[in-house]
C-alpha cells in the first residue's frame, strides 16, 4: 500500500510537469506535442479536469470539435463547476448545430463565470457566443412568427369581410351602423397583431438594464456603495486605472465594497427571455 | 492646423469602439440641444458643430469642437479643443484649448461626448464678458510644438466665470 501511494503520488508529479510542457508547447502554437503532452497526463493521472481542459483547447484551435466535445464531457463529470469545460462544450455543441444544449451550456458557464474571480474572468467571451447563438435563433424564429402572424391576420380579414358581404345580402337597405361596426372590428384586429408583434420589434433596452460605462446590457451587474449598479468588468477597470472613486457620484470606492445585483441580474434575464434581440453584440 | 495638436492615434479597442458606436446612435435618435455631429466614417475623430445659446453672449455663433478618442476610451478622457477661430472665453485659449476640469483630472468614464457638450456649453452660456484667459500669450507659446491639451498640468480657473 505504501509503495502504491508513493508511486501515484510520483505519476502526479510527473503528470504535473506533462503538463507544464504542454502549455508551453500551446504558447508556441505547436498543438499536436500539446496534445501529445496533455494525453500522457491524462494517462498518468485521469481525474485532473485541468487536463482535459487543457487538451479540449488544443483540439478547439485545430477545429477538432469532436474531440472538444468528448474532452470537456470528462472535465464536467469530474469538475461540475469548471467554466472553462462548460464553455468549450457549448461552442462544441453549437458547432454541430446541437442548438439548445450549445445555449444551455453556454447559459452554465456565464453563471458559473460570473463572480469575482479575477483570473480567467471570461465573461465577456462568454457572453459574445452565447449572445450570437441566441440572436440567430432569435432572426429564425422570429421570421417564422411574424409569416405566421401575417398570415393569420389575412385570414381574419378575409373571414370578417366575408361576414360583412353576407350581412349585406341579407339586409335590404345597407345601414351606417353595420358599416362602422366593420370598420371597428378591422381596425381592433389590426392592434391585436400589432400588439402580439411587440415583443419581437428591436427597440431600445431600457437605461435602467444598461451600464453607465459600457452603456451596453448588463452581464455581471454589481453594485457600489453610492448605490449605482455597474458591469463589474467595466467599474474594477475604471477603479484600477482611472481611481478609486464612483464615476457617477464621486464618492471614494473601494473594489472590495462592490457586490452583485441579483434583482438586476434576474431583471436582465427575463428581458432578455422576452425580448431576445437585445442579444444583439454591436450595431 | 497647429492647433489641433496631435493625439497619439493608435486605433481604439474594442471596447471603446463598441461604446462609440452605442453614443453614436444614441446622440443621432437624441441629440443635445444646440449641437450637430458632422457625419463621417471616422469613429474616431468627432467634429461637432456647437450654436451659442439664444441670449447669451454668444448666441447665433457657430463653433467647432473637434473630439479625438484615446484608444482606451472610456477609461481615458477624449481629447476636446476649438477648431478656430475659438469662442471668445476667459477659458479657452486662443488655440482652442479649452481649461474644463472634466475633460482632465475630473474626468469619469461615465460621461459621454454628449453630456462634455451640455458642460461646455454651459460653460459658455455662463460667461459674462468675451475676453482670453489672462495667461493666454504665455500658454498659447508653450503650446507651439503642438502639445496636446491632456498634456497641460492645469490649474482649473475659478467655476463662477
Amino acid at each position: 500500500m505504501v509503495v502504491t501511494g508513493a508511486a501515484s503520488a510520483m505519476a502526479a508529479k510527473q503528470a504535473e510537469r506533462l503538463k507544464e510542457d504542454g502549455n508551453s508547447c500551446f504558447k508556441k502554437e505547436r498543438f499536436g506535442a500539446a496534445i501529445d503532452a496533455y494525453t500522457e497526463a491524462i494517462t498518468l493521472s485521469p481525474k485532473v479536469p485541468v487536463y482535459w481542459t487543457n487538451r479540449a483547447l488544443c483540439h478547439m484551435k485545430r477545429k477538432d470539435w469532436t474531440r472538444v466535445e468528448e474532452d470537456c464531457r470528462k472535465a464536467v463529470q469530474l469538475d461540475h463547476n469548471s467554466v472553462k469545460a462548460h464553455y468549450m462544450l457549448g461552442l462544441a455543441l453549437l458547432q454541430r448545430e446541437d442548438y439548445a444544449d450549445g445555449v444551455k451550456a453556454l447559459q452554465r458557464a456565464l453563471d458559473l463565470g460570473r463572480g469575482a474571480n479575477p483570473t480567467g474572468y471570461m465573461v465577456e467571451e462568454i457572453w459574445e457566443e452565447l449572445a450570437k447563438a441566441k440572436y440567430m435563433e432569435w432572426e429564425l424564429a422570429s421570421a417564422r412568427r411574424s409569416w405566421e402572424l401575417n398570415s393569420l391576420k389575412g385570414t381574419c380579414e378575409a373571414a370578417l369581410n366575408q361576414q360583412r358581404a353576407l350581412d349585406m345580402s341579407q339586409t335590404e337597405e345597407s345601414s351606417e351602423e353595420a358599416y362602422t361596426s366593420h370598420t371597428e372590428q378591422l381596425k381592433a384586429l389590426d392592434r391585436v397583431f400589432e400588439k402580439a408583434a411587440e415583443d419581437d420589434k428591436p427597440t431600445e433596452v431600457p437605461d435602467y438594464l444598461c451600464c453607465n460605462i459600457t452603456l451596453e446590457i448588463f452581464r455581471d451587474p454589481v453594485i457600489s456603495p453610492s448605490g449605482v449598479t455597474y458591469e463589474r468588468a467595466a467599474i474594477l477597470e475604471h477603479i484600477n486605472k482611472v481611481g478609486k472613486f464612483d464615476p457617477i457620484t464621486r464618492e471614494k470606492l473601494d473594489p472590495s465594497k462592490l457586490v452583485p445585483n441579483l434583482a438586476i441580474k434576474e431583471a436582465v434575464a427575463s428581458y432578455l427571455e422576452k425580448h431576445v434581440w437585445a442579444y444583439k453584440v454591436g450595431s | 492646423m497647429s492647433s489641433s495638436g496631435a493625439p497619439s492615434h493608435k486605433a481604439l479597442s474594442k471596447i471603446a469602439c463598441k461604446r462609440l458606436q452605442k453614443e453614436l446612435v444614441e446622440w443621432q435618435m437624441n441629440p443635445p440641444t444646440g449641437f450637430k455631429h458632422k457625419v463621417t466614417d471616422n469613429l474616431q475623430r468627432w467634429i461637432i458643430e456647437v450654436i451659442g445659446a439664444p441670449g447669451t453672449l454668444y448666441a447665433n455663433e457657430t463653433y467647432q469642437l473637434q473630439v479625438d478618442f484615446p484608444e482606451h476610451y472610456p477609461m481615458e478622457s477624449p481629447q476636446v479643443i476649438f477648431l478656430l477661430p475659438a469662442p471668445l472665453h476667459p477659458h479657452i485659449y486662443s488655440n482652442g484649448h479649452i481649461c474644463l476640469d472634466i475633460l482632465y483630472d475630473s474626468w469619469s468614464p461615465a460621461m459621454t461626448v454628449s453630456s462634455i457638450c451640455i458642460s461646455i456649453l454651459s460653460m459658455l452660456s455662463s460667461s459674462t464678458e468675451k475676453q482670453r484667459p489672462t495667461d493666454n500669450d504665455r500658454y498659447v507659446q508653450n503650446c507651439k510644438n503642438g502639445r496636446s491639451p491632456k498634456e497641460t498640468r492645469w490649474w482649473f480657473h475659478d467655476d463662477k466665470v
